[in-house]
């Protein structure tokens, strides 16, 4: 796990795994077109987690699609992707597809319909090898039960012939996991993947990606409408919306010290559980009175 | 999976029983007197009284419908003494019209339909589906809209127009077939392919149109489903992402359909048998309606309900062998 | 108002559930050799709501919440106990009776479009109440609506709007409106804030608040996620595969959970790190003095 295998090696090696710059993304509408991500640079350095984050609309998963060459048809990109230093956009669709489910792969919000309903968990986790790296089916399947064993399904190669109805919701994400990881990927997208599934569960998964991403020092790009999930697993934060970047820098930073009002608003709206216990109906955090503090301590220099 | 089974047999029974009761009730009892009717022009009220009680309607209904019900599983004997007559298992009574025992009749006529049916089937899914498939993949396309726009003429065009149409242009003007006759196989295979080409072509015509469009918008659907976009996320070419992802779920859905409407067919496609002059069991049901031939109603009745009961359980099946969220369930 | 909570012993109940259950039959093999199987989905489930209160009714997918809301709003029926509303026994409440009930609770479930007719016009929505029982509108209809909208924050200019042509959160806030129409004595909110943006869920439970201060009635509030309703409720009850394993005033269920579920489900809740939150507000504050208030956000 720690050596990098071969296809990991970039063109190049001290490039940053991911550069994206200048990203515009044009859907044609009835209405004349629409830019649903305009402007956007960002860079995931290796072994990075970074937090996309921003509420529906705010061109977060376009600019991961964007990322991966999988925009609906008809839209249209300008600006740079750079992975591994080699330029994605124009590249053509068969180029890409060497790299997609393999340098770089991508773990969807809803795991359920993201199966197929019709196969396997095995056969599915394992068509992505098998396209990848070639080999016999048996071999394959027995990576696929590998890999299902590394995302904790118990019995794994029991469960390896099950369909997707058949496991839990938790599951089937850790199933979907496997299946973005089963070929080593050096860059990991996750759109939004513990939105549909409970919270004990959410949290049971944010741990395996952390864990994962520790073992094979994988780049993550996280996307989640939700700051409080960010805080617990990115490094650094992009907060989007209405397809613009608002605020792009360290976790730390823009939980302490957000530069843009909407980041303010979005922290200040989040339920939380650990702050005073404010009686019902009386104060509600977004009317937040500021307190009337002593004065602030050293602010933290601007960056 | 056993007891599934046998399970839905169960119920095939209740609903074959439900129907029987059912058309016997509107069939026998609600019709005119079937006595009067056999007597014909020259009767005598003593003479309807003897047809009466050799067909056993001076009987309570509800033992008429059990010796009906009875004749069906065991067989029964009609009049007494000198004039009786066994009708053997399965008896459904004789035709008013030609006294020929009603379920000799309907053996006669089945293969004729079954021929149909088939042919037919075969024709409209290759056609149908195949269109379908290519007009859902590409979707937008010229090669779309314009087989759309054909399927919609076509699933418009009334049956016996497009017969007529087609004997007219086939037979009368171009002659690249004979009349359609009843050949039998084993005579003349050529000649007997001849004859049930132009029944197949126009009875697989409407049907194909239809299943061209509902293939279609199933492809469309299945495409636009969150798997196919992980199946491009995996980095799977699109050969093998329509191959595999995509086709058996589009699929699926038609073999429902499918099985309901051939099922309705065995049971006699009236008007294309009607129009070419076939001997099957759609053309004795025409022909018994015209003539008000109750016993013959009654057993087409029948049959067409006892295939598309059987039929729904066989979809049914074959639905939890290709869907595997059905198999778990019902295992 | 918020002083007058419910749980004081002396005030009676406005609701109260006895041992709800609800069980599901379901025919392994179909036909009738087919084997039974029978899922309890709410197993024995006993609360109360008192006038004025909100009771918060959490639980993971599964749990039993939704179902047991809706049992209470009486659109399914109980296999077995019993439902008081205002001290008398509405369990098997037919007719008039049945038609009162349906005007003192209202029902705001989590997707507003799916819930409000595409093709009627928010007039049209907001009066339906009142038409279908053939009641009065007081003021006449545009009055009466363009009054609603007003209550829950929308424009009563957008009166003869249709759904589709409103975002989530104002979608959602037609369907506080229409709930409001009768104004009820509870209103059961069932995960009515889980499918908006975070900064739009914030208002929409601001509003919820201020209705509640302004017009008394209760809240039966169902959700999944027990941060979300620490805003807002006086007590809270917390469901697990269909029973209720921990109740309590909301800032005890907080600070002292008893039942290992309910610390399960807490720690699940991802946490900022509070020196964070400190540094973030103090910050805020020095901005406050100096610039412009926050309320000029877009």
């Amino acid at each position: 796990m720690t050596e990098s295998p071969a296809h990991r090696a970039g063109p190049d090696e001290s490039a940053d795994l991911l550069e994206v710059e200048g990203l515009t993304v044009t859907f044609p509408t009835t209405r004349g077109p629409v830019d649903v991500v305009r402007d956007n640079t960002f860079t995931l350095r290796n072994n990075e987690t970074l937090g996309i984050v921003g509420e529906s609309g705010s061109g977060k998963s376009m600019t991961a699609l964007a990322v991966m060459g999988l925009l609906p048809r008809g839209a249209r990109t300008s600006g740079s992707i750079r992975f591994r230093g080699t330029e994605l956009l124009g590249r053509p669709d068969a180029e890409l597809r060497r790299l997609r489910g393999n340098a770089m792969s991508m773990v969807f919000q809803d795991p359920l319909s993201s199966l197929n309903p019709y196969y396997t968990v095995g056969l599915q986790i394992a068509e992505v090898y098998r396209c990848h790296r070639g080999g016999s089916r048996r071999a394959a399947r027995r990576m696929a039960i590998d890999a299902l064993g590394r995302v904790g399904i118990p019995d794994p190669a029991e469960r390896v012939d099950r369909y997707p109805h058949q496991f839990s919701g938790g599951q089937r994400q850790r199933i979907m996991i496997a299946m973005a990881l089963i070929c080593e990927p050096a860059l990991l997208i996750a759109d939004e993947p513990t939105t549909a599934l409970d919270v004990t569960v959410q949290s049971q998964i944010l741990e395996l990606l952390a864990e994962l991403k520790r073992q094979t020092g994988t780049g993550m790009l996280f996307i989640t409408h939700d700051l409080a999930v960010i805080a617990t697993i990115a490094q650094r934060v992009l907060v989007m919306r209405d397809g613009e970047q608002l605020e792009y820098a360290d976790t730390e930073r823009v939980f302490s010290a957000p530069r843009h009002p909407y980041t303010r608003m979005l922290l200040e709206s989040i339920p939380r559980i650990d702050d005073e216990l404010a009686a019902p109906g009386v104060v509600s955090p977004t009317a937040r009175p500021a307190r009337p503090t002593d004065p602030a301590p050293a602010q933290e220099e601007v960056r | 999976m056993l007891r599934y089974v046998a399970g839905r047999l169960s119920w095939v029974l209740v609903i074959l029983l439900a129907v029987c009761v059912f058309t016997y009730v509107i069939f026998f009892q609600l019709s005119p007197d079937p006595a009067v009717m056999i007597c014909g022009k020259t009767c005598t009220p003593e003479r309807i009284d003897t047809i009466r009680t050799s067909l056993g309607l001076d009987r309570p209904f509800l033992q008429q419908l059990g010796d009906f019900l009875r004749g069906i599983v065991a067989g029964r004997d009609y009049g007494s003494g000198a004039n009786l007559v066994h009708c053997p298992a399965p008896c459904l009574g004789y035709s008013f019209q030609s006294g020929q025992s009603v379920w000799e009749m309907v053996l006669e006529r089945l293969p004729v339909s079954v021929t149909v049916a088939v042919g037919a089937a075969v024709l409209w899914l290759l056609g149908g589906v195949t269109i379908g498939l290519l007009s859902g993949v590409k979707e937008g396309t010229w090669w779309d809209r314009s087989t759309m726009a054909l399927a919609l003429g076509g699933s418009s065009i009334p049956p016996y127009v497009l017969a007529l149409a087609l004997q007219y242009l086939l037979v009368v003007k171009w002659q690249v077939l004979p009349f359609p006759a009843a050949i039998p196989f084993g005579d003349d295979p050529v000649a007997w392919f001849q004859s049930y080409l132009m029944p197949w072509i126009v009875l697989a015509i409407g049907y194909a149109c239809l299943y061209a469009r509902m293939t279609r918008a199933n492809v469309i659907d299945t495409l636009a489903e969150n798997f196919m976009r992980t199946a491009r996320a995996k980095g799977l070419g699109p050969v093998l992402i329509l191959r595999r992802h995509a086709l058996r779920p589009a699929l699926t859905p038609i073999v429902t359909i499918f099985g309901m409407d051939f099922a309705g067919l065995l049971g006699g496609a009236l008007i294309t048998e009607t129009v070419f002059g076939l001997n099957g069991v759609g053309k004795m049901a025409s022909d018994a309606i015209a003539k008000n031939d109750q016993p013959v109603i009654m057993a087409v009745t029948l049959l067409a309900a006892f295939f598309v009961v059987i039929g729904n359980v066989v979809v049914d099946l074959l639905y939890t062998a290709l869907d595997p969220r059905v198999r778990t369930t019902a295992s | 108002m918020t002083g007058s909570r419910g749980s004081q012993a002396d005030a009676p109940p406005l609701l109260r559930a006895r041992d709800l259950t609800k069980r599901f039959t379901t025919r392994g093999g179909g036909g009738p050799l087919g084997r039974k199987s029978v899922f309890t989905a709410v197993d024995s489930v006993s609360f109360e709501v008192f006038p004025h209160e909100t009771l918060a009714l959490v639980g993971e997918s599964g749990s039993g919440k939704s179902t047991t809301a809706r049992l209470v709003a009486k659109l399914m029926e109980a296999t077995d106990g019993t439902i008081e509303f205002a001290g008398r026994d509405v369990t098997h409440a037919r007719g008039t009776d049945l038609a009162r009930f349906r005007n003192d609770v209202q029902v705001v479930f989590q997707d507003p479009f799916s819930s409000l007719n595409p093709r009627h016009t928010v007039e049209r929505i907001l009066t339906a109440p009142l038409v279908y029982q053939g009641l009065p509108i007081p003021g006449g209809r545009r009055a009466f609506a363009g009054e609603l909208m007003e209550r829950v924050g929308l424009n009563p200019d957008h009166l003869h709007r249709y759904p589709a042509q409103f975002s989530g959160g104002q979608a959602q806030r037609i369907g506080i409106a229409r709930a409001l129409a009768v104004g009820p004595k509870l209103v059961i909110c069932d995960e009515a804030v889980s499918a908006l943006d975070v900064s739009v869920q914030a208002q929409v439970m601001d509003l919820l608040l201020r209705l509640q201060r302004e017009s008394g009635f209760s809240y039966l509030f169902i959700a999944h996620d027990l941060a979300v309703v620490r805003r807002i409720s006086h007590r809270i009850a917390v469901m697990k595969q269909g029973v209720i394993v921990e109740s309590g005033p909301c800032a005890e269920v907080f600070e002292r959970p008893r039942d290992p579920y309910t610390r399960t489900l807490l720690a699940a809740i991802p946490r900022i790190d509070p020196e964070w939150d400190r540094r973030r507000r103090e910050g805020a504050a020095e901005h406050a003095s100096i610039t412009a208030s926050p309320e000029e956000l877009p």
